[in-house]
């Protein structure tokens, strides 16, 4: 609407699919050179290791992790996540690694008008703003959750990431701690990833995906988690969950994983973990509601890998 | 250069990387069938297959497609209709026909697939909402396209094709229907506009210079008014043509303008405040735009705050005093709170546009509009133009809900552009510019005291309504509370409060929706309080005859009959059933026309009227091949094009009463003219007594004036207004004289019980199912009747639980202009409707029907909340009811 565009910025963006960076582009928010990705061959599909352990290219589609049998059946988080994620025909073409590198959602940083910290401006206009959508865990000056659901499902399974210029990044190394605001990811300029590695599943766990939003369908998650469990004897012998819609990165939820690690799968003992999930929250005036989303999507996560 | 195989043929990829597959199929390859929407993947309506994956084209570089296979709309069922495009057609599974085009691609990926794997097994709703999830409807057509890829895929539709029940439905299956954004004339230029980014300001200078030198640029304008004051985020400043939209936005930027900001206020608190800065000072008030569907009244301004319209209260004073009495008395039966309602957005899937083209001194329009011949005339007014020299052309318009009923900025723009370019000129839309500035029901703030006599009668009711309704004025909300539940005395006061947002405008049932958000639940408390049903309650307090029977087929509904009692549940989900009520005033346009005329035989029913999916083209085919003993596609209808003789406009749910009249005094005189010219009778017990006749008439033709309702109603069936006095009379008046539209006797009703499941955990509401019963007199074509019924309830669901236009409260921006922060509903948020017509209640009507759109969607969103209430015991006094809202709600209750 305004003469002057708040361009996110004029560095070389890699483009997959193009499904996040395609209406970027239209709308005047990222204008930097393009480079289209050749994928080499590892860089697509599936590649299982001897001993269970996955290698998933980066250029795989969503589609094809959440239909390929040997993923839902090893990963069912990973694959649930990737089935729960956009719409049908985004995730026919959308990548992994595209998901992990998308840029935020937030309406103020895909609004070309609008100036934000991830767009070089001064000041987050969200926090001060209209927040409805962003974080319950203000862990930087950025406000806006990270959006990809697969990272956090990732973080539930410790994956690693392969890029051209580094191997085996945590998650974490890979978006950072949520306290830099000027950026989605903790990238280098010109690192690409190439590959996940998950390591192989434990005995007997099982492992649920479930998001929170208003409508049934497409819509991107007001709270996210990807949950894994071996429950053994009754008990709780391993628990992971991973958060995705509350903070600038996602999140372990380690307060409510240690609340029902070791004990009992009971009712009582998962009512507890889903209030310690919201252990270390510091929600924004309009996002306090996202601490009851987190409970109940924690409850009704552990309920299921109890049952 | 690279290439791709569309279609079957070979066509060429641009090298442009930032070019999108999506631009390259409708622009270069003009095949139009492929709509581009929502430009963000959401909402599916340009998706092709890519290999014989569904892809939304408007997010795939086109450089993605080189050497792939892909399939437009226009290449399923090339040769013969795909099963699924046949269901379609047969299930009435489309509305204004915008998204059908994507959904048919899914849908018949769908079904392929599917039928490979499963034979003709019956896919559950579950997978149907699953796969059709990438896909928005705004007709809301979802429960038509549930049954036809259930039946697709069940092997029903393998066979010979048959007739639909709508008349263009073919057209909008294949993709061959033309809409406004698809018009594309030699040498046509695009138009882009220059928005103020400014929530207020004054335009010093603004310099054109530069933008008109670039090259590839034809012409650029001021569309600056002559304050020069921009009074909101999104108000048009300037606007270029220039060969294609990339080179037009290379101009907007170029544009240099020096403004200087002004202070601004942003929304319904802040603007009410005693020191808020003033929207429109006295002498520019007239600027303001309009969110009702008629005239207004005139009213008092205090700074931003217009009102109170109060002319339908009925003792206001003893009404006040009586309140007050009941409260200092601690009544029980006092009902009192305060509702809000959120600003609904019409997010019609063609956004609004123009394309305009001047041959000599004729100018040509096409537009995506409600209303071909009132534009045509204010057209001709503004630019001094004869009606002959003036013609504008909607063949087909998607969706319009009351945002494209006035002569818009895109319109205007569009000629002023293509005047000074010498060309044609398309002005259309993007999206943010659709969610932002094309109005939108504006959001309310409404105080509601209900007192019941001890006799258990309606006493008195006060309603005072706050209307949010930006750059604009004329809500009426509060005065809608006159024409239903008699009392001794009402207070009713309605207030708009301007603040620097763009325009509101009028939306299906204007004020309707929110007022019986607020009065609906507040009766539905009274009854709790009463401890009667709340149905009965309703019937006692409600004399409308038609609604009368309404509640009779409701409470005989088995849902109601067996509900529990309020909150007789724990536990995580919670079921809940609630019934509202809803009425809309019956309207007809005075001076409509049509001409029915036998051309070479062929029956054509002419008149300026269009179809923005609402069927009104096939209500015309129905009537006249009916009353010719003859089938519908047996007849022509030209409709969509101001030449044509004046017909109504598609507001007001009008169209429907203001054209069978008309249509049925020009068939008596075509039939009489028929027989006297022919040369020899029908054999006596001819099957087709008119096929005969009409194949040997000459040509012939007979016209229609609308004319005036017969005075013999039945019982109890009065203009809605004479509830409201001398006053009704007076705004009954106004209409005609001043908006050209009549307000007949009888009133179209609806009453509606939905089933909800609340999930208390996650705040989530699924609308389980709905019952709408629906009183507008006889049915002229039962299978769209039906689409729009439902259609209603889905848009009323969004309207309940969804849609909330989001905005910056500080600029002013708005941040839900996308279609995913912009919620509508998708397929898997359809409930099961059952529509029940009663069909009685309009015989003083010639033909006996009147209009179903906006009535049937006023009533949905109380229902849902009165549900709510009934599962949990919470009543949600705020729309939509997110699941923030509920979450808070819920713990609300808990903590107390």
């Amino acid at each position: 609407m305004t003469p002057t565009a708040m361009t996110a910025t004029q560095a070389s963006e890699f483009r997959a699919a193009g499904t996040d960076l395609s209406e970027r582009r239209r709308s005047g928010v990222s204008t930097g050179p393009l480079i289209d990705i050749a994928a080499a061959p590892d860089m697509i599909g599936t590649h299982w290791g001897a001993d269970g352990n996955l290698r998933l290219g980066a250029f795989t589609t969503i589609a094809a992790i959440a239909a390929d049998a040997r993923v839902v059946a090893a990963y069912p988080g990973i694959a649930a996540s990737a089935q729960g994620l956009a719409t049908p025909q985004v995730r026919h073409f959308a990548t992994l690694g595209g998901n992990l590198a998308q840029r935020s959602r937030c309406w103020y940083f895909r609004n070309p008008h609008i100036a934000c910290l991830r767009k070089g401006g001064p000041d987050c206009p969200a926090r001060s703003g209209n927040h409805l959508y962003h974080v319950a865990f203000d862990l930087g000056p950025c406000v806006a959750p990270h959006p990809s659901t697969m990272a956090a499902a990732l973080l539930a399974y410790d994956a690693k990431v392969m890029t051209d210029q580094r191997s085996s990044l945590t998650i974490g190394e890979l978006l950072g701690d949520g306290r830099n605001g000027g950026s989605d990811n903790a990238l280098l300029p010109g690192e690409m990833i190439k590959s996940i590695e998950l390591p192989s599943p434990l005995q007997g766990e099982r492992a649920f995906y479930k998001r929170a939003i208003s409508r049934t369908h497409a819509e991107w998650p007001l709270v996210e988690v990807c949950a894994r469990a071996v429950v053994k004897d009754g008990t709780f012998q391993f628990v992971r969950l991973a958060a995705g819609g509350i903070a600038p990165v996602p999140l372990r939820l380690a307060a409510a994983e240690a609340a029902v690690q070791g004990k009992q799968a009971s009712a009582s003992a998962i009512a507890d973990a889903a209030q310690q999930a919201t252990s270390g929250a510091k929600p924004l005036p309009m996002t306090g509601y996202k601490l009851d989303l987190l409970k109940g999507v924690v409850r009704d996560l552990l309920e299921k890998i109890a049952e | 250069m690279s290439t791709m195989t569309i279609n079957g043929k070979l066509a060429s990829l641009p090298d442009d990387p930032d070019a999108l597959l999506v631009d390259v199929v409708r622009e270069a390859l003009d095949l139009t069938g492929t709509k581009l929407v929502c430009g963000a993947g959401v909402c599916g309506a340009c998706t092709v297959l890519v290999d014989g994956e569904p892809a939304v084209s408007c997010l795939m570089p086109a450089r993605t497609a080189a050497d792939r296979n892909v399939t437009t709309v226009e290449g399923i069922g090339a040769e013969k209709l795909h099963p699924v495009q046949k269901a379609f057609m047969a299930h009435d599974a489309l509305q204004c026909g915008f998204c059908t085009p994507g959904f048919i691609v899914e849908a018949a990926a769908f079904h392929d697939s599917w039928r490979a794997a499963k034979g003709t097994a019956v896919p559950s709703r579950e997978e149907i909402g699953a796969a059709l999830s990438g896909h928005l409807c705004r007709c809301g057509a979802y429960d038509g396209i549930f049954r036809a890829v259930a039946d697709a895929c069940a092997g029903r539709f393998d066979g010979e094709e048959f007739v639909p029940p709508r008349m263009e439905a073919r057209d909008k299956v294949t993709g061959s229907a033309k809409y406004t954004v698809d018009i594309h004339h030699d040498g046509q230029l695009e138009g882009v506009i220059l928005r103020s980014p400014f929530a207020h300001a004054r335009i010093g200078e603004l310099d054109l210079t530069a933008a008109r030198a670039l090259p590839g640029v034809s012409a650029a304008i001021s569309l600056l008014g002559d304050d020069r004051i921009v009074r909101f985020v999104g108000e048009p400043i300037a606007a270029v043509a220039a060969k294609d939209r990339k080179s037009a936005l290379a101009a907007i930027a170029a544009i240099k303008l020096v403004s200087e900001r002004l202070p601004s206020v942003i929304g319904l608190d802040e603007a009410r405040r005693a020191d808020a800065p003033v929207v429109f000072e006295k002498s520019t008030r007239r600027k303001a735009g309009n969110v009702s569907e008629g005239a207004g009244a005139p009213a008092s301004w205090k700074g931003n705050i217009r009102g109170p319209s109060a002319a339908f209260s009925k003792k206001p004073k003893k009404v006040r005093s009586w309140i007050d009495s009941a409260r200092s008395a601690n009544s029980p039966l006092l009902v009192e709170g305060t509702f809000r309602t959120g600003t609904q957005q019409h997010a019609c899937l063609e956004p609004h546009a123009a394309v305009a083209r001047f041959e000599g001194d004729r100018l040509t329009v096409h537009v995506s509009t409600q209303a071909v011949f009132h534009l045509m005339e204010l057209i001709a007014k503004r630019y001094k133009l004869d009606h002959d020299k003036v013609r504008v052309i909607a063949d087909h318009v998607g969706g319009g809900f009351g945002s494209k009923a006035a002569l818009g900025v895109e319109t205007t723009t569009a000629i002023e552009l293509a005047r000074e370019a010498k060309a044609p000129v398309r002005v259309a839309y993007d999206r943010h510019e659709e969610l932002s500035v094309t109005g939108y029901r504006p959001a309310a703030e409404m105080k509601v005291a209900l007192l019941p006599s001890d006799q258990g009668e309606l006493k008195a009711l006060s309603f005072t309504a706050y209307a949010d309704t930006g750059a604009a004025t004329n809500s009426t909300i509060a005065a809608l509370a006159r024409l239903i539940y008699p009392a001794e005395g009402k207070e009713l006061a309605d207030f708009d409060v301007i603040s620097n947002l763009p325009a509101g405008a009028p939306f299906r049932g204007p004020g309707g929706p929110p007022m019986a958000f607020a009065l609906e639940q507040a009766i539905d408390e009274a009854a709790v309080r009463m401890n009667i049903d709340a149905i009965a309650l309703r019937k006692r307090w409600d004399p409308d005859p038609n609604r009368q029977r309404l509640y009779d087929w409701a409470s005989s509904l088995e849902v109601w009959r067996n509900r529990k009692p309020v909150a007789a549940q724990g536990g995580r989900y919670r079921r809940g059933v609630g019934v509202a009520t809803g009425y809309w005033l019956y309207l007809w346009q005075p001076g409509s026309k049509v001409e029915v005329a036998v051309k070479g035989g062929r029956l054509i029913a002419s008149t300026a009227t269009q179809d923005i999916g609402t069927g009104t083209r096939t209500v015309i085919a129905d009537t006249l091949a009916r009353e010719f003993g003859l089938e519908p596609h047996e007849v022509e209808v030209r409709i969509g094009d101001s030449k044509l003789p004046e017909g109504p406009g598609s507001g007001g749910s009008r169209v429907t009463a203001s054209v069978i009249p008309p249509m049925l005094l020009a068939i008596e005189q075509l039939k009489a003219a028929i027989r006297q010219n022919a040369k020899r009778q029908p054999v006596p017990g001819s099957n087709a007594p008119w096929r005969e006749m009409l194949a040997a008439s000459p040509d012939l033709a007979a016209s229609g004036v609308r004319p005036e309702d017969s005075r013999r109603t039945a019982p109890g069936v009065q203009s809605p207004l004479k509830q409201a006095g001398f006053m009704g009379w007076i705004f009954g008046w106004i209409m005609r004289w001043f908006s050209n539209l009549a307000i007949g006797a009888g009133v179209p009703s609806s009453v509606q019980v939905v089933e909800v499941e609340v999930d208390t955990w996650l705040g989530h509401v699924r609308v389980v199912n709905v019952h709408t019963g629906i009183a507008v007199g006889r049915i002229v074509a039962p299978a769209l009747a039906r689409s729009q019924a439902t259609g209603a309830v889905i848009q009323g669901i969004g309207y309940a639980l969804y849609e909330a236009r989001e905005v910056d409260s500080r600029t002013g921006d708005v941040l839900s202009g996308g279609m995913e922060d912009y919620r509508i509903p998708g397929i898997a948020d359809t409930p099961m409707i059952d529509v029940h017509f009663d069909q009685r209640g309009f015989d003083h009507v010639l033909g006996g029907s009147v209009g179903i759109g906006e009535v049937a969607t006023v009533p949905t969103s109380p229902a849902v909340a009165n549900a709510i209430h009934h599962a949990t015991g919470v009543r949600l006094t705020e729309l939509p009811i997110r699941p923030d809202r509920l979450v808070a709600a819920l713990k609300g209750r808990a903590a107390a």
